[in-house]
């Protein structure tokens, strides 16, 4: 029966309640109550578990309910859920070679989400029908910022308005839909949080905030911008004799697990350029050498675009959120909440930072990594107007009449705001249940799947997101259903295409095929020289499905040989 | 295939060894709470009970009167302090005596065993003691005043058997193996011997021990053939429930220096590490009531020697992956290893920090240099005891390897801190 000693009266900090059987002898009143911060536990807080619980609930409702519909498919949710499919096949990181565009560990955690689903029916490894693994991140995210809110010191309610608004803008419903990395990036970043705010202050979990740190670069390296946020929070959640070793604990952490993925390179022997194989070098100077979107406030610019295309869905959470980091940050001194929410507040001041640099690519998904931040900054900007609404220079004695109109004052703010948010958002998040954006790709995937003789000789160019669909149709992956825009990029897909566009059977011409053929020649040439067999939807959204002409001059079965 | 098996077996095996060291070790500053909880408690100005304060000395004329005037500075009341002296060491003894005949509540006690060790010589002193508590201390050690009124609070509100001061070594400026010694010393004191503590299973340290004099009678003393007497001590009590309590104030730290030269290091580290084989054989820990506790007893009797092979297999193992040609996701666990030893290694690095900040000392860039460069070195070196203990057990050689003292800790006597 042994122990250690109690704590020492001196400290602060009070030993928790652990299991140290207390001597009987000498009644000495040593250990006092815990802060209220250690008692807070939200797992067996049975109103923290409700409230969550219902939000979870509802925002799984609204962002699974015609999930596979709307939004329209991207082609990036077909590069990654591809990838995940080439992983799930023991293909490689690729089904085309890997060129360290990314770190793989986004499509690697993809490949796990659905792994059950396409092992139960493999023809369901489609966009579409795969967007409902997301859920499972989107679920998680949602949980998480409530979570974090309540470690931030949120009152349970500003909490559960951060979740709601981060569970069901018409925006977050919109871009959560989607199979990108960046949300399951943001669920790292957020659990890091969770870990860094941590009230039993925990050397163990610091270090694992770090690594969550870690895995969320690692899936998006995006990230890596938002981590000095990280570090300030836990300089404020850590105390000040341990603070040393849990931050550097924290620190090193993250770094050996990013570390891990320059060692991944060298370990295959591409870490640097060489002759004949791609490399991380290559893979960094093309994205930080992507042509810039322009600057995001100049109307001709296409970070504008972007911008508007955000403001589009919905302008409460990101213009809202903007407003209340601003004012957390400009109220730091006398706001409790403000302190607290320092961190996110930072990250939404960090993003919009390096968002507003001249001449920078701003990608359609980069809003998502700010989206949980900008809802906890507008939930926390809502519970310190109404802490001062109701609380500020309030005296035990003060009038009743003008106690009822702090109250009131209280109930008109939150009756306007709710009247200005519920009408849009209630429009987003009909059309996102209601509305079928992908009719014309369903159909066209049909028509390839069945109109098509002997697809296993066919060769198509074809927008990523239908190319999984091909795949299970009976195209050959790689060279027979071919990424679009590989036929001209890269040189293991040309060198099968010594005619160029005569080498082709199909096109499918999607919008985003279409926007992205001028710039790429054989996919252009393949297109002039085809006529639609079948065309699906109307406008700038329909999928024409093309047959390249000359078909009756060429050699005839292309498979086999190549 | 089998290669890359057994790769990421050994690879897998080092990395939980490792994690689980570094966990244990980091014990103290896993919470605030954990921390405050490691201290004294501030003594409440009752003073109850009685000590009886162990002082062996051999061959230690150059530091004893030091170590018996500052004892004697002591807050506390009421204790005695017992010096060992051997009767075939004239020189140590006329210092003992000197201070004996200066002060009523020093006494000397002979010990006339032929082949002489420590736990022998207290076994001698044991029947001679008249206190309530018997603390051991060693003849080169510097003692705090008010250890005693602390170690008085401690025994009377934990109801412990066993109290267990912390031990530092000092002078980390001596050498590179000084300052990993010392780093080792405040690992061990300030951190995972309390986990030990708390996990109800621990290998005392050799002084600034505390053991109600009863239960040390009971227990029959000291092992007079263990290598690692306290080691030994420790395991027997906590194996049958006593008791511990450990607690670590860096102004309450018995503070004491490394050995003076490397071979004396080496051969103070075989006998430790054959002293825990021997306490591993002399199987005490099996009684412990709890299979966690008796895999933690096994692991920590066992380090030395998981340390000794850890220390040859790790850099084996990832020269192996970066040359032979493995898939890459073996080759990826080969480095599992080296992420913890990089994660203990700057752990060390702030650990370092804090001692310097905690004892007052100036820690330049230089010492962290040498803390990093030194580690594999040291790790080499730990490896050699723990061969060289295997080997000396082996062969039955369990003799006595005594550490030689110069008062590189002191702050007057002799100084030792020039630059290295």
């Amino acid at each position: 029966m042994t122990s250690t000693l109690p704590a020492a009266t001196a400290t602060e900090v009070v030993a928790p309640g652990r299991a140290v059987p207390e001597p009987p002898a000498p009644p000495a009143p040593r250990r006092t109550v815990p802060p209220l911060r250690l008692r807070l536990r939200l797992r067996s807080s049975r109103p923290d578990l409700l409230l969550c619980g219902a939000l979870l609930l509802a925002v799984l409702v609204v962002q699974g309910w015609n999930i596979a519909a709307y939004p329209a498919l991207s082609d990036d949710e077909g590069t990654y859920l591809a990838q995940a499919w080439a992983v799930q096949e023991g293909r490689g990181l690729a089904h085309y070679t890997y060129w360290y565009d990314h770190p793989p560990l986004g499509w690697i955690q993809i490949a796990l989400l659905t792994r059950v689903p396409s092992w139960l029916s493999p023809g369901a490894m489609t966009v579409g029908a795969m967007r409902s693994a997301m859920l499972v991140v989107s679920g998680a995210g949602a949980v998480l910022v409530y979570v974090l809110g309540r470690r931030l010191s949120l009152p349970r309610w500003a909490a559960g308005l951060g979740m709601a608004l981060f569970g069901l803008s018409p925006l977050a419903v919109v871009l959560q839909r989607e199979i990108f990395l960046d949300n399951i990036a943001v669920m790292w970043l957020l659990l890091a949080f969770c870990l860094a705010a941590s009230p039993s202050r925990h050397l163990w979990h610091h270090f694992g905030a770090g690594l969550a740190a870690a895995a969320g670069v690692l899936t998006k390296e995006t990230m890596l911008v938002v981590l000095p946020a990280l570090f300030v929070t836990m300089w404020r959640h850590s105390h000040h004799d341990t603070r040393k070793f849990a931050l550097t604990g924290a620190v090193t952490a993250c770094a050996l697990i990013g570390f891990s993925y320059p060692l991944f390179a060298l370990l295959k022997g591409e870490l640097l350029p060489g002759s004949g194989h791609v490399s991380l070098w290559d893979g960094i100077t093309y994205q930080m050498s992507r042509p810039g979107s322009g600057f995001l406030l100049a109307p001709s610019s296409g970070s504008y675009g972007v911008l508007h295309s955000w403001l589009y869905y919905d302008r409460v959470l990101p213009l809202g959120g903007l407003a209340g980091a601003l004012l957390l940050l400009v109220t730091r001194r006398r706001s409790v909440t403000a302190r607290a929410l320092t961190g996110p507040a930072l990250v939404v001041a960090v993003l919009t930072a390096v968002a507003l640099r001249p001449g920078g690519y701003l990608p359609a998904m980069y809003v998502i990594g700010a989206l949980p931040f900008l809802a906890l900054v507008l939930a926390g900007g809502a519970a310190s107007v109404t802490h001062a609404v109701l609380r500020r220079g309030r005296r035990p004695g003060e009038r009743r009449l003008l106690t009822g109109g702090r109250f009131a004052l209280a109930a008109v703010l939150a009756l306007a705001a709710g009247a200005y948010v519920v009408p849009r958002w209630y429009d987003g998040d009909r059309t996102a249940l209601t509305t079928d954006a992908n009719k014309p790709y369903r159909q066209a995937a049909a028509w390839l799947g069945t109109e098509v003789e002997h697809p296993e000789r066919k060769r198509v160019l074809v927008d990523d997101a239908l190319w999984l669909d091909l795949v299970h149709a009976g195209y050959r992956p790689g060279l027979g259903a071919i990424w679009f825009y590989k036929a001209d990029l890269d040189p293991a897909v040309t060198k099968t295409m010594p005619r160029g566009w005569r080498d082709v059977d199909y096109v499918v011409a999607s919008p985003t095929v279409r926007r992205d053929a001028r710039d790429l020649p054989n996919v252009r040439a393949a297109i002039r020289h085809s006529r639609p067999v079948a065309v699906f939807g109307t406008g700038e959204d329909r999928v024409e499905i093309r047959r390249v002409r000359p078909a009756t001059d060429r050699q005839a079965p292309v498979g086999g040989t190549r | 295939m089998l290669t890359s098996v057994f790769i990421a077996a050994v690879s897998l095996a080092l990395f939980w060894m490792a994690a689980f060291t570094l966990w244990w070790q980091m014990h103290a500053w896993r919470t605030p709470e954990v921390l405050a909880s490691t201290r004294f408690g501030r003594p409440d100005g009752g003073e109850h009970l009685s000590f009886s304060l162990l002082l062996p000395a051999r061959h230690e004329q150059a530091v004893l009167d030091h170590t018996v005037r500052r004892l004697l500075e002591s807050t506390h009341t009421d204790f005695e302090i017992v010096v060992i002296v051997g009767h075939d060491d004239p020189d140590t003894t006329v210092v003992a005596e000197r201070a004996a005949a200066r002060d009523p509540r020093v006494r000397v006690v002979v010990d006339t065993h032929e082949k002489k060790n420590k736990p022998k010589a207290m076994n001698t002193a044991l029947p001679h003691c008249r206190g309530d508590v018997v603390g051991v201390f060693d003849a080169e050690d510097q003692v705090h005043p008010e250890l005693l009124a602390h170690v008085d609070h401690a025994f009377r509100t934990t109801d412990a058997d066993v109290v267990q001061g912390g031990v530092q070594l000092i002078n980390f400026h001596s050498s590179w193996y000084s300052l990993r010694n010392c780093l080792e010393y405040f690992f061990w004191f300030r951190s995972r011997l309390h986990l030990h503590a708390q996990k109800g299973f621990i290998p005392l340290g050799g002084n600034t021990v505390f053991v109600r004099t009863a239960v040390l009678r009971d227990a029959g003393g000291w092992d007079p053939d263990c290598l690692a007497e306290d080691c030994d001590l420790g395991v027997r009590l906590s194996s049958v429930g006593r008791k511990v309590v450990v607690a670590y104030d860096s102004d309450m730290v018995t503070r004491e220096e490394t050995p003076g030269t490397l071979m004396s290091l080496l051969k103070q580290r075989t006998r430790w590490n054959q002293g825990f084989l021997q306490v591993y054989r002399k199987k005490d820990w099996k009684q412990l009531p709890s299979l966690r506790q008796r895999l933690l007893a096994r692991y920590t009797l066992m380090t030395p020697f998981l340390q000794a092979f850890s220390g040859v297999v790790i850099p084996l193992n990832a020269a192996v992956a970066l040359f032979l040609d493995v898939p890459v996701g073996v080759a990826f666990l080969t480095f599992l290893p080296l992420v913890t030893a990089a994660v203990t290694f700057v752990f060390e690095v702030v650990g370092l920090h804090d001692f310097g900040r905690q004892y007052g000392l100036r820690v330049s860039f230089a010492h962290y240099a040498k803390l990093i460069v030194g580690g594999p070195l040291y790790q080499v070196l730990l490896a050699g005891a723990a061969i060289r203990a295997v080997w000396r057990e082996q062969r039955g050689r369990n003799d006595w390897e005594l550490t030689r003292h110069v008062g590189a800790h002191l702050a007057e006597p002799i100084r030792e801190d020039l630059p290295a």
